[in-house]
């Protein structure tokens, strides 16, 4: 689906701001009972001439495990676009609510590299709004362009469930898929994720969900502990899968169990190569080494 | 002066026959510009800039998934964590996990060894390719604990029961907790790198006017170069940097003799010492490209220069008998008679700046007849250097010093000025190495075009 009608904004909206209007919101439709309906937003949003901080960039590539390069990793142009797409959800118009909203699972596409020093345009919208057998779920899709260029640079589809709702008019799917046995493989690294991981990702990122950063904050929102975040995670298995990538690849993930933390992560990394063992992909695998439960997986492949 | 070609005598070791060894070349190199320390890449670890100038190679040469036959490089200011700094940084890169890699460590001659080091690894045949490196940054430099806050720490790993714990922590004071930042202090003098040289600047009577002039060369023709694109092929932007930050040129000899001294000035002796004729702290990462002829013409990649020939001196400095930087005095003339040279026959000279006053003492050390009898075996002094041919693009008063990474530096642009340069007097053009480094040590290289 290409891009909806788009209204430009001045400037990047304000995680912090956008936080504190949602939860507002939430409040006023706890009193009110009022609800936005059952479609997206027919608009999307734009920010032009959007630039990386270099401070935070390479405070972002330690945090993760990537060298400090001048290209900005994937994961860092997802948190650099991350503010639009949830100004699209907080919208008036936006039918879901923005907090407890989970992420379920999310796809880049890294066609052309982006130098940190360049300015970029980035658009964000909603669309595909569907029933999940949990609630609601929809896909927030946002592009990367160099500032006034055509050319496609990332694309980044991030998927996300609102639990327990759902609208008028959006089934259900009838029958829910079966989760397969996962049975863990050997694993090929272990993170040792301590209870600060939450708060070190916000501080790089900007996303400061409350959901990530204490135990409090996120008892506050119903989790019993704070969680990392997933693209944190994502961020550093496709650390983890390193040069190898080149400059084009995409890379995919699907969350399952949520990483409570202090946690410690097992991973597998499989490298899939072609007859001339020219590197295909290479998928992922991370579960928690004690209950033996899946957290995460996908896949980094090549775009040649 | 002497005659030039004559080997001097007390060479007491002679090169092993050429005939039996392949030739070592250099095919090229790649650094990131050299930042002054707090700038652009304050933030940026050694691993990062290693890194950085490693991927700039594999990229000019192709060398993405190549396996290399090994690769070294250093850094003089090194956290623990960075115990396999060369080898993380080969992981971080497009090159094959496959290739193998090792640190070294010799103060500032770091660069230079692991050229040395690796050329000899391939004039033997135990390698056919071989990437050189080195790295430094004084922003990102290791703090240490106090040494009574670490023996705490270690003693309370130690204790196995809370009353033993309490007792350990009961040691600890306040003072404990001031940490321990690195200087560039020798250990046995405590004098820093500086003070050392301003007593060797003040004995070898060099005067602040010759050190400015030195200095103000450097940043000229180190500005020119960059104006002729000269480091088009030999650098690649980091951090939104494309040329080295130290470069003033602008400068004239009035601006640097308007310094103020900020070393010796507690010697006696006039303080003749600046900030502008002294390198600044630097961070930077350098790498070169070594390879035997076969490699290189199988990968299509040219041949700039050959790896002739390297040496090592060392001074008793600890209590004057010589200057701190002085060993690639002792060096030089050995590494010449051993290949029977004189200064006649090299067509360029890139002898390193630590300071200028480092420079200029050495090149005064070989024309005196004095020293070059007593103290090198010479029968008379051992030349002098032809100006023209000294640090002809520049060297560190202008590009900086990042301590380990100088000696990438000069291999790579000295490779290129003498495959440039082709022949001299109907022979191949040569080019004289020399790093001065702490502990009282030198290293010295010849390369010759190709």
């Amino acid at each position: 689906m290409s891009a909806p009608r788009t209204v430009r904004l001045g400037e990047m909206p304000s995680l912090s701001k956008l936080y504190v209007n949602a939860a507002a919101t939430a409040a006023r439709r706890r009193v009110l009972g009022a609800q936005s309906g059952s479609e997206l937003p027919g608009c999307g949003h734009e920010v032009r001439g959007v630039t990386a901080g270099v401070g935070n960039l390479t405070a972002y590539q330690h945090l993760v495990g990537e060298t400090a390069s001048d290209v900005l990793p994937a994961g860092f142009i997802h948190a650099l676009a991350f503010p639009l797409a949830m100004s699209v959800m907080n919208r008036e118009d936006f039918p879901l609510p923005l907090l407890g909203m989970i992420h379920l699972s999310n796809k880049v596409v890294q066609s052309v590299p982006v130098q940190f020093s360049e300015a970029l345009d980035i658009r964000a919208w909603a669309e595909n709004l569907r029933g999940h057998r949990a609630g609601t779920q929809l896909d927030l899709v946002a592009e990367v362009r160099g500032a006034g260029e055509d050319t496609l640079r990332w694309r980044g589809v991030s998927t996300y469930l609102a639990k327990g709702v759902f609208l008028p008019g959006i089934d259900k799917p009838s029958a829910a898929a079966a989760p397969g046995d996962f049975t863990a493989p050997d694993p090929t690294a272990l993170w040792q994720l301590g209870v600060d991981t939450g708060r070190a990702y916000a501080a790089v990122s900007g996303d400061f969900n409350p959901i990530h950063l204490s135990v409090l904050s996120a008892k506050a929102l119903g989790m019993r502990r704070s969680i990392a975040h997933g693209m944190y995670l994502a961020s550093r298995a496709l650390a983890d899968v390193g040069a190898a990538k080149g400059d084009a690849f995409s890379w995919d993930v699907v969350f399952e169990a949520p990483v409570f933390l202090p946690a410690r992560v097992a991973l597998d990394i499989s490298t899939v190569q072609d007859d001339d063992g020219a590197w295909l992909r290479s998928d992922y695998v991370a579960w928690s080494p004690r209950s033996g439960r899946k957290h995460f997986s996908g896949s980094v492949a090549s775009l040649k | 002066m002497p005659d030039n070609g004559t080997p001097a005598p007390g060479a007491m070791t002679t090169p092993a026959a050429a005939t039996q060894l392949r030739k070592a070349v250099v095919v090229g190199g790649n650094r990131i510009p050299f930042a002054r320390t707090g700038g652009a890449y304050t933030k940026s670890s050694n691993q990062d800039m290693l890194t950085a100038a490693l991927d700039g190679l594999i990229a000019r040469f192709g060398l993405q998934d190549e396996r290399i036959g090994e690769v070294a490089a250093g850094a003089v200011l090194k956290h623990s964590r960075d115990f396999n700094l060369t080898r993380e940084a080969v992981l971080g890169s497009a090159l094959s996990a496959e290739t193998p890699a090792y640190d070294l460590q010799q103060a500032c001659a770091t660069g230079l060894e692991t050229v040395l080091g690796l050329a000899n690894k391939i004039k033997l045949g135990q390698i056919d390719s071989a990437i050189a490196g080195g790295v430094d940054s004084a922003s990102d430099a290791p703090i240490a604990v106090s040494e009574g806050l670490r023996e705490v720490l270690l003693d309370l790993n130690r204790a196995k029961t809370l009353p033993q714990r309490l007792q350990v922590l009961s040691r600890l004071r306040p003072k404990d907790l001031a940490p321990d930042a690195p200087n560039t202090g020798e250990p046995r003098t405590g004098l820093s790198m500086g003070e050392h040289q301003a007593l060797t600047t003040a004995q070898w009577k060099i005067s602040r006017e010759a050190q400015d002039e030195l200095a103000y060369n450097s940043h000229r023709n180190l500005a020119a170069a960059y104006d002729a694109g000269f480091f088009d092929d030999l650098m690649t932007p980091y951090r939104g940097l494309s040329k080295d930050s130290n470069l003033r040129a602008d400068t004239t000899p009035e601006k640097l003799a308007g310094l103020k001294p900020v070393f010796g000035k507690n010697l006696g002796a006039e303080a003749t010492m600046t900030a502008g004729n002294s390198t600044p702290l630097t961070d930077g990462a350098s790498t070169v490209l070594l390879a035997s002829e076969a490699w290189a013409d199988a990968h299509d990649l040219p041949k700039l220069a050959t790896v002739l020939d390297g040496e090592a001196a060392a001074v008793d400095f600890v209590h004057g008998k010589d200057g701190l930087l002085m060993a690639p005095a002792f060096a030089v003339p050995r590494l010449l008679a051993r290949n029977g040279l004189g200064f006649g026959d090299i067509d360029f000279f890139e002898i390193h700046e630590a300071f200028a006053g480092t420079v200029l003492s050495t090149l005064a050390a070989w024309e005196d007849e004095e020293f070059c009898r007593t103290r090198l075996g010479l029968d008379g002094a051992l030349g002098s250097v032809d100006r023209a041919k000294l640090n002809v693009n520049g060297s560190s008063l202008a590009a900086g010093h990042p301590f380990a990474a100088t000696g990438g530096r000069i291999v790579a642009s000295l490779a290129k000025m003498l495959h440039a340069k082709g022949q001299a007097d109907g022979r191949p053009a040569r080019g004289l190495i020399s790093i001065c480094a702490a502990g009282g040590q030198g290293v010295v290289a010849l390369l010759e075009a190709h």
